[in-house]
């Protein structure tokens, strides 16, 4: 069969297309590239939005105005930690890249960061953190990351309510013992049951599902032995208390509780409206506040959450969490990307950006303009917890996200009364999460890489 | 001028076998490959032979995983069916508006999933005041009974992802009326006269004559379905308790939140393997109960 040439020749087919690629090279996606006056140009990648971006947009451009040498670009997106994977498997990783602690150590194991080893050039050492926010960065004597800012979780309580029922404000709940009294006190029922107003609930917002235990003194991972330790008796205790709510008032009491968003999505919504009387949350807390109510129009405490008498008298135990910057492997300008990261370290631009985020300071001091300043007038309680060797975090596993997920399938038959204690689900997650590890152990033996506790 | 046919020929196709080839063969040999190695993605590709094939032996989550795709899959194309035959019957019928209604149904399939899947999602508040579907529940009952938790249990989650499944019948829809319209007018007629009601007309008449277009859509929900993945990653996240988590999402998660590239991929093989050998199965199944006009 042949083809009448007059319609179109093979020269005008192959001029079409290389005028098609011709416009795509000339218009196309090119790589955006700001006016940097001939110098380095580093990509930061950041997961923040509306505040929190704005907050870093300041050191961004305190630090593009401090020399003339090095231009930051800051790029923000959703799911950084997926595409921060694709691009430095792809080798075109950006300059700089702001992580969650909990990436660090799969990013770390996998060898796609570069150690901050050049920040001790700055006079940055583990000592120059609070005592709980260095481990979330250092391992092995070197730093793998620079925390940019640092959250700690305490309980937040209405005064107004507690002042309603007779509960002092400024003497809030120690121990989980008197704080489930002062639940019960907090909680209205209806007749028929319904939960008009609940004194506390651990699914309202339920962000740390990993949290429970930790209050009962539990841990979910062993470090020195490399074994999974989600099955301990601490655990138990603290997810049975997690289990004694729908126990409590009852599971479909709660879901039509919980459910109902009263025309607002708001996470906070519980709390903020009074339906909540106290909540489990981070030191953000009051900017949403004076976002969502006006500022000063809502009175709150806020205190490090209730443990069990036993460890009362003990330094505060709370969770923590950090973002955190990372200079990626394969970055082309590591020398000017710790550059950058040295400059966001300092105590002055460490400040304004995590007023600017309400939280505390990562830094071992902060400044009292700080404390005085800052949005969240119970900061102080969020630095003590950093401060404590009772904070915990994330077990430092490359498999967290499965195994978080394994803890998330267990809080759900916990929650959901499929068990009558916490024993049963959490023996299950164990299970599961002895072979996530075992699993990560074959992989690093595979590779020749040594096992983490034996370095610790 | 006169140009040889197969260089021209290669000449048109070229960008589509280059798309092709890039696009397509790359990633599927490439992934075959991976399923036999250890690949996080940010390590090169160390070949541990056959080992995530025999790690899927002992995963109780790909069971799960496995068994979820399948029941929402069965039942969905099922209900799908029924419903997308019962609509089309309806709808092949003159009416007034009946571009109106026809466009009515099929309008739901033209919104994006992921903004659907949000609304959905509202919709299912256990609430009356906030949830439609337990507003209706209320009003239709008269306040006798209470709607369910949607989201509270794995039976009501996969029930109301069943349901969300059934908003975008419109294409099969489109196609069950284009074979509706097919079905020759001569053997209504005689089994009219041979004294078959509409009833059994439809069943032994029409039924019969669009029973390839039956097969096709069956064929296109075996594939959607093996392939779920947005609607429940937005309603309900693969709970309660694992409830509505599908192979897609495992997949998923592997490659992407696991770190798991290799797994992931002989997941994906596992994926494909499934499809094909039901779309075989069901071609099979097909020569046996399916009527070919002119065959």
């Amino acid at each position: 069969m042949t083809i009448d040439a007059k319609t179109i020749t093979r020269r005008t087919a192959l001029g079409l297309l290389a005028a098609g690629a011709g416009g795509y090279a000339a218009f196309g996606p090119e790589r955006r590239r700001l006016q940097s006056g001939g110098r380095v140009v580093l990509d930061y990648w950041e997961k923040w939005t509306g505040h929190e971006a704005a907050a870093m947009k300041v050191v961004v451009d305190r630090f593009n105005e401090s020399q003339g040498r090095i231009f930051v670009n800051y790029l923000t997106m959703g799911g950084i930690d997926q595409k921060a994977k694709v691009a430095i498997a792809a080798g075109d990783p950006p300059d700089v890249l702001g992580l969650w602690n909990r990436n660090l150590p799969f990013f770390s194991q996998c060898g796609a960061i570069m150690p901050l080893d050049q920040l001790k050039d700055y006079g940055i050492t583990e000592a120059s953190y609070a005592k709980a926010v260095g481990p979330l960065v250092f391992r092995g004597g070197r730093q793998l990351a620079a925390p940019s800012t640092p959250s700690s979780i305490a309980l937040y309580y209405n005064r107004k309510i507690f002042e309603e029922v007779g509960l002092d404000p400024d003497s809030p709940p120690r121990t989980i013992e008197e704080f489930d009294v002062a639940i019960d006190r907090l909680t209205i029922l209806d007749p028929d049951g319904n939960v008009e107003r609940a004194g506390f609930l651990p699914t309202d917002p339920g962000w740390w599902s990993w949290c429970w235990g930790g209050f009962f003194g539990g841990h979910l991972y062993d470090e020195k032995t490399g074994l999974a330790t989600v099955d301990s008796p601490q655990n138990i205790a603290g997810y049975d208390w997690y289990q004694s709510f729908p126990k409590r008032w009852g599971l479909d009491k709660l879901r039509r509780f919980q459910g109902a968003p009263i025309d607002n999505p708001s996470p906070y919504r519980n709390f903020f409206s009074g339906r909540l009387a106290t909540t489990i949350q981070g030191p953000w807390l009051p900017m949403f506040m004076d976002q969502e109510l006006g500022p000063g129009n809502f009175d709150y405490g806020a205190c490090p959450f209730p443990v069990p008498a036993a460890l009362a008298d003990q330094p505060p135990y709370g969770p923590i969490e950090a973002d955190i910057l990372v200079v990626p492997a394969g970055a082309k300008n590591p020398d000017a990307s710790m550059e950058f990261i040295a400059f966001t370290q300092r105590p002055e631009n460490m400040e304004t950006l995590c007023t600017g985020h309400a939280k505390p300071s990562p830094l071992s001091n902060s400044s009292e303009s700080f404390v005085r300043n800052h949005p969240n007038r119970a900061v102080a309680v969020h630095e003590e917890i950093l401060q404590s060797p009772n904070a915990y975090t994330t077990p430092w596993i490359t498999g967290w996200a499965e195994f978080g997920m394994a803890l998330g399938a267990g809080l759900d038959q916990i929650w959901n009364l499929k068990s009558p204690s916490a024993a049963a689900p959490l023996a299950e997650v164990q299970l599961e999460a002895s072979e996530i590890l075992q699993r990560e152990a074959d992989r690093r033996h595979r590779r020749g890489q040594p096992d983490p506790w034996e370095k610790a | 001028m006169k140009h040889d046919s197969l260089g021209t020929g290669l000449l048109w196709i070229g960008p589509w076998l280059l798309g092709f080839g890039i696009f397509t063969v790359l990633p599927v040999s490439l992934a075959i490959y991976y399923g036999f190695t250890d690949y996080t993605l940010l390590e090169s590709p160390i070949p541990v032979g056959t080992q995530n094939y025999e790690r899927m032996l002992n995963d109780e989550i790909l069971g799960t995983v496995l068994w979820n795709t399948a029941i929402f899959g069965v039942l969905s194309i099922v209900f799908g069916s029924i419903l997308s035959i019962a609509l089309a019957a309806l709808l092949s019928k003159p009416a007034r508006f009946q571009s109106f209604w026809r466009a009515a149904v099929f309008a739901p399939s033209v919104l994006p999933l992921v903004a659907i899947a949000v609304i959905f999602k509202l919709g299912y508040d256990p609430d009356p005041e906030v949830g439609l579907a337990n507003q209706m529940i209320d009003w239709f009952t008269f306040g006798a009974f209470q709607g369910p938790n949607w989201f509270g249990s794995g039976f009501w989650a996969m029930t109301a992802l069943l349901l969300m499944s059934l908003w975008s019948v419109g294409p099969a829809v489109v196609i069950y009326l284009a074979g509706l319209r097919d079905v020759p007018k001569q053997l209504h007629e005689a089994a009219s006269i041979d004294g078959v009601g509409p009833v059994g007309r439809f069943f032994h008449v029409v039924l019969p004559m669009i029973s390839p277009v039956i097969l096709f859509n069956v064929i296109i929900g075996v594939i959607n379905a093996a392939q779920v993945f947005a609607v429940p990653l937005i309603m309900t996240g693969g709970g309660p308790e694992r409830s509505t988590y599908f192979h897609s999402m495992y997949v998923y998660d592997q490659a992407f939140k696991f770190g798991d590239m290799g797994y992931a991929s002989a997941l994906g093989v596992l994926q494909f393997a499934i499809i094909l050998t039901l779309t075989g199965l069901i071609l099979l199944a097909g020569r046996k109960l399916v009527y070919y006009r002119g065959a």
